[in-house]
């Protein structure tokens, strides 16, 4: 298998991971808006910090308010952070790939992007943007779909698993970030009535309400989540999960040698982690950590099997 | 309701499907009988079916505009073009034999030039060709074949001989959408190919791998080959990566491959390095090398020269080959066909009129307002004027042009190329096809059975190339005699 091609299916999983999630993110949001009384620190805005796109954000848009932020999030194709460019360096970058891959797979997100492409427009209504966001959803679980059941499970396939859970395990850390405001000394008191609530709607971001449920069997609390949201080793979206799942993949390809050892490390800060009496302080370093360390673990993953960085992938 | 056929013209050129209106040349009368037995709605749904079917199939061709490059669905018209399969026997032993002495001609051009010393061209031709490679001289590719895929467009003139029109021999495209096209065709005429004995042409991609893998360095243990694209903004990157795909070898792209102090090539896998024995590039010789060629190339791989210098990597085709594939050298085939292989020439070439000859180069300018003139060297359909639908004023700037650079300027008559019918808004009309056969040179010689006809889809026009508003239609050879 080439490099280059290892490469391209790795940022082709990355990328539609991200697609995958920016829907999910923006789809939940949503929801809880309409709850929340007006006002409250958990505005539209708090999605864009999670991107950490604050700036780019402010040299586009006057004001933060639903109707630009959705815009910016999900149709914006000059923020290469939305979830239309995001789609579009995926459909580039298995238009490359397509040898590699059953043709279905091409055929799906070519479908997808055709679909995003004629419904820019009409997500500036919330009706529509609900069924926008639906659609992408499902194109993205039937892609995922469709490759574990058509796909031989090759170097070809471990690519793909380690690009998506890459960008899984780094989203969800970054939806931990929202959580840290609830963790906050100087929160308001509306803040604090609602935050059960808030931490329910952190775990449907993450599909993972009913999972907590079945596995915790206690009362949705904050310590709780965080650590089953980071450490459990079952559920999909989990940090400790993900890294797993990447653990797998990198034991199988071939050249593996300088990997398992770094991985290892990484593991162990995730199982050493303990949120259950943090701070807000604490958790952010815990965090920042964690994403510092899947960047590097990305960057070892690129100069171990790929081109040169950054070389083939189409963003 | 009215027919399909209504006010079909065939007095226009010579009609490849339709003695007249209402009469079908022999190999046709089984496609026509089955037209006559649709109705309109039929045949526009036959026509959608197969528009969805290239959709799906995601068969495109990239063209170059200043909006960013657009992937374009392939154009496609779904009624074949069909021929005698007893003419067809002798336009594959004349391809065979044209393009066995264009390689007598290259090895020959970059070894003894016995054909220039012998006095049958003058040698100002090749030293001022851009396509010659002084960097080749001295080397014997395997089989001493240089050019070992060929595209040779034919035209039909209107007394019904079939021309060469050019010898394409350096990166000839088009092959995938031939194979693309019969895909479509059975989809959408499935009854019809059940009943007519089609000569099949799907094992193009076997020939070609079976090729490659006669003309490795070393004919033992595997052969590794790989096809060399520019990449995704190539205008022929679907046909690439077809092709490497229906071959199962590799679509690698420049920076992939690697020509270490060994001067051997390698391509970087996740594996690490892996030897490869046989490229098929598809990147102009300008492009190949910034070692030897154009420095500023990124497209090409450092060193790949030295590489195939020494044996140990086969490139098809050959460095260099592109010497032939000037339209001033195609006025001399026939010459050299009776020079190295002491035969007459089978096709017959188009009358050609050498700008860089005094007295022809008078007669062209004279007679420009009659005559198709067009670059020796470029390909596409570009830079061309064709006289009779051309303006006066575009006429006198085009003599400018010739009279600048006269060497690279030929002239021809204007052919009245050969017709078909082809869907027009839910009625047949006739449009002008040309047919590119495909011809394989490496141990065996091999030609395909028929070949890409391309159309002009415009009322009127010549031009066939897909860049300047050309579609395609599946060419079939059929055996006349069984009707």
């Amino acid at each position: 298998m080439l490099s280059r091609s290892a490469e391209r299916l790795y940022w082709l999983a990355r990328y539609l991971e991200r697609t995958e999630n920016i829907a999910r993110l923006v789809s939940v949001h949503m929801n809880l808006l309409m709850d929340l009384p007006k006002g409250v620190e958990m505005g539209w805005l708090q999605l864009v910090r999670i991107n950490a796109a604050e700036q780019i954000f402010y040299e586009k848009y006057p004001a933060a308010n639903e109707r630009n932020i959705t815009r910016f999030l999900l149709t914006d194709s000059s923020y290469t952070g939305s979830l239309f460019s995001s789609l579009l360096a995926a459909r580039e970058n298995i238009r490359t790939s397509r040898d590699l891959l059953p043709d279905e797979a091409w055929e799906q997100v070519n479908e997808m992007y055709l679909f995003a492409k004629n419904n820019l427009d009409s997500i500036a209504n919330r009706r529509n943007r609900v069924l926008f966001l639906n659609e992408i959803l499902k194109g993205c679980q039937r892609f995922t779909g469709l490759l574990s059941g058509y796909m031989s499970h090759n170097n070809p396939y471990r690519f793909i698993g380690l690009g998506k859970h890459l960008e899984r395990a780094d989203m969800t850390t970054r939806i931990l970030d929202l959580a840290s405001l609830l963790l906050a000394e100087s929160r308001s008191d509306e803040l604090r009535h609602y935050e059960t609530m808030l931490w329910m709607n952190i775990l449907k971001a993450l599909n993972a309400l009913l999972m907590y449920r079945q596995h915790v069997r206690s009362r949705v609390n904050g310590g709780d989540v965080l650590n089953f949201l980071l450490l459990d080793n079952n559920l999909p979206r989990s940090v400790g999960c993900c890294l797993n799942e990447i653990s797998v993949c990198i034991n199988k390809l071939p050249n593996h040698d300088s990997l398992p050892q770094q991985l290892l490390l990484l593991q162990q800060t995730v199982q050493d982690i303990d949120t259950r009496e943090t701070t807000q302080l604490q958790l952010r370093e815990i965090l920042d950590d964690l994403q510092n360390k899947l960047g590097g673990l990305h960057s070892q993953i690129a100069a171990n099997w790929f081109l040169r960085e950054g070389v083939a992938h189409i963003e | 309701m009215k027919s399909i056929w209504e006010n079909y013209k065939t007095e226009v050129a010579y009609d490849e499907l339709m003695h007249s209106e209402f009469q079908p040349r022999q190999v046709s009368q089984r496609l026509c009988q089955y037209l006559n037995s649709l109705n309109k709605e039929d045949i526009e749904k036959r026509k959608i079916a197969a528009e969805l079917a290239i959709m799906e199939m995601g068969i495109s061709f990239t063209v170059y505009s200043d909006e960013g490059n657009i992937d374009r669905a392939w154009p496609f018209d779904i009624i074949p073009r069909i021929i005698d399969a007893k003419e067809w026997r002798m336009i594959e032993k004349g391809l065979k034999q044209r393009l066995t002495a264009l390689n007598c001609f290259i090895s020959d051009v970059y070894s003894e030039q016995a054909f220039i010393k012998d006095g049958k061209m003058p040698s100002e031709i090749i030293n001022s060709s851009k396509n010659f490679r002084k960097e080749c001289i001295g080397m014997q590719p395997r089989h001493n074949v240089w050019a070992n895929i060929c595209g040779t467009d034919l035209v039909r003139d209107k007394d019904g001989v079939m021309y060469v029109l050019e010898d394409n021999l350096r990166v000839p495209s088009g092959v995938s959408y031939m194979l693309e096209n019969r895909v479509i065709t059975k989809r959408v005429f499935p009854e019809l190919l059940q009943d007519i004995d089609i000569l099949p042409i799907d094992d193009y991609p076997t020939q070609l791998y079976d090729m490659l893998v006669s003309i490795a360095p070393h004919q033992n243990g595997q052969v590794t080959c790989v096809v060399l694209t520019p990449g995704i903004y190539n205008s022929a990157y679907f046909e690439h990566a077809y092709l490497a795909q229906q071959m199962g070898v590799q679509l690698v792209e420049g920076n992939d491959l690697v020509v270490k102090d060994d001067d051997c090539v390698y391509m970087r896998t996740i594996e690490g390095f892996e030897k490869v024995d046989v490229i098929y590039r598809r990147i102009d010789d300008d492009f190949l090398d910034p070692e030897v060629f154009r420095k500023d190339s990124t497209l090409g791989v450092k060193g790949l020269m030295r590489a195939w210098k020494a044996g140990n990597v086969a490139l098809a085709n050959a460095p260099g080959a592109g010497v032939a594939d000037d339209k001033v050298v195609y006025s001399y085939v026939p010459e050299m066909i009776r020079y190295y292989l002491h035969e007459e020439p089978i096709l017959p070439n188009v009358p050609t009129y050498l700008c860089s000859d005094k007295e022809q180069l008078a007669y062209v300018l004279e007679h420009l307002p009659e005559l198709v003139a067009k670059p020796a060297n470029e390909s596409g359909g570009y830079g061309m004027i064709v006289g009779p639908h051309a303006t006066a004023k575009e006429i006198a700037a085009f003599r400018e042009v010739i009279k600048k650079d006269p060497r690279n300027y030929i002239a021809q008559p204007t052919l009245a190329i050969s017709t078909a019918p082809t869907l027009c808004k839910g009625k047949l009309e006739p449009r002008h096809i040309d047919l590119r056969p495909f011809i394989l040179q490496g141990e065996d010689t091999f030609v395909t059975a028929g070949g890409l006809t391309r159309v002009a889809l415009k009322k009127g026009s010549l031009v066939v190339n897909s860049s300047q508003g050309g579609g395609s239609k599946d060419t079939w050879i059929i055996n006349g005699e069984e009707h």
